[in-house]
């Protein structure tokens, strides 16, 4: 005993789908983009001077070197302002928010 | 006259006061932004409880990178709090970091009122009998807690007695 299955080729073809084009309900005349930004960083505010890090720090506020001031990222991918990172690991080189031993990962804006 | 200390405890006394945390409340003196008075409730459930102990904070042009000197003003029996009211807490010594502010420095000392670390005494009484009398040591803070509503009233008198002489 064979037992054939005869595979049935899909013999309903629809052809009843372009036979009318309904009316178009309604048409596009203008939109409007809207887009959210946020800086592409892990922590946007400097834990150490509690200043966003894409302004300038609190020191260099006052000193008006806004433009000297950048962002440091540490291997633990924290970023504080270079000004501020500075002076703290000169006490102790580590993270002041996970306590690891500081690496610097890049330093800029 | 404004240093990045200096503006680092504004910020620190915005944020107090925007979200300020429970059971603690401080604020810079009148004339000098670099010595504050803080208030900490003794926490729900513990022998502290509604105790009103004042604090001082004093700080340097170095902080945030130093942490502030803070001593009770107000009689504490603690294992960890020294007769003068100066507190033995890592946070506050080896292992400060920049990123605390006045807000976390007294959520840190009144989670310690319940917590001592009887292994660095500050006050060896009360490290004693925290371990071996635990029913003295509360009698003992349950003392202290009294006290420090009488400190409360006194506090202002104690001021202006100062500025007479």
């Amino acid at each position: 005993m064979s037992n054939d299955v005869e595979i049935q080729e899909g013999e309903a073809e629809n052809n009843t789908s372009d036979s009318q084009k309904p009316e178009k309900m309604f048409t596009l005349k203008k939109w409007n983009a809207v887009a959210m930004w946020s800086w592409d960083v892990e922590c946007d505010t400097c834990a150490i001077c509690r200043v966003q890090v894409m302004d300038a720090c609190l020191r260099c506020q006052g000193e008006n070197k806004q433009d000297d001031c950048v962002v440091i990222w540490g291997e633990c991918n924290h970023s504080f302002h270079n000004c501020c990172m500075s002076l703290w690991v000169k006490q102790n080189n580590r993270c002041p928010l996970c306590q690891q031993e500081w690496s610097v990962q890049r330093v800029g804006k | 006259m404004s240093t990045p200390a200096r503006r680092r405890l504004m910020r620190d006394f915005k944020r107090l006061q925007q979200d300020p945390p429970a059971g603690v409340s401080a604020a810079p003196t009148e004339n000098n932004i670099m010595i504050w008075n803080a208030v900490i409730f003794g926490p729900h459930d513990t022998p502290f409880e509604d105790g009103t102990f004042k604090l001082t904070l004093e700080f340097t042009e170095e902080y945030p990178n130093k942490p502030p000197t803070v001593k009770f003003v107000s009689k504490m029996f603690h294992p960890n709090v020294y007769a003068d009211g100066g507190i033995c807490l890592d946070i506050l010594q080896n292992r400060w970091s920049p990123t605390y502010d006045v807000a976390a420095i007294l959520t840190s000392i009144q989670s310690l009122l319940d917590e001592p670390n009887p292994n660095s005494p500050a006050n060896s009484l009360a490290a004693q009998l925290y371990q071996e009398n635990r029913r003295e040591y509360e009698k003992r803070v349950a003392a202290i807690v009294e006290q420090s509503w009488l400190n409360f009233q006194d506090e202002d008198d104690g001021e202006e007695m100062k500025k007479d002489t």
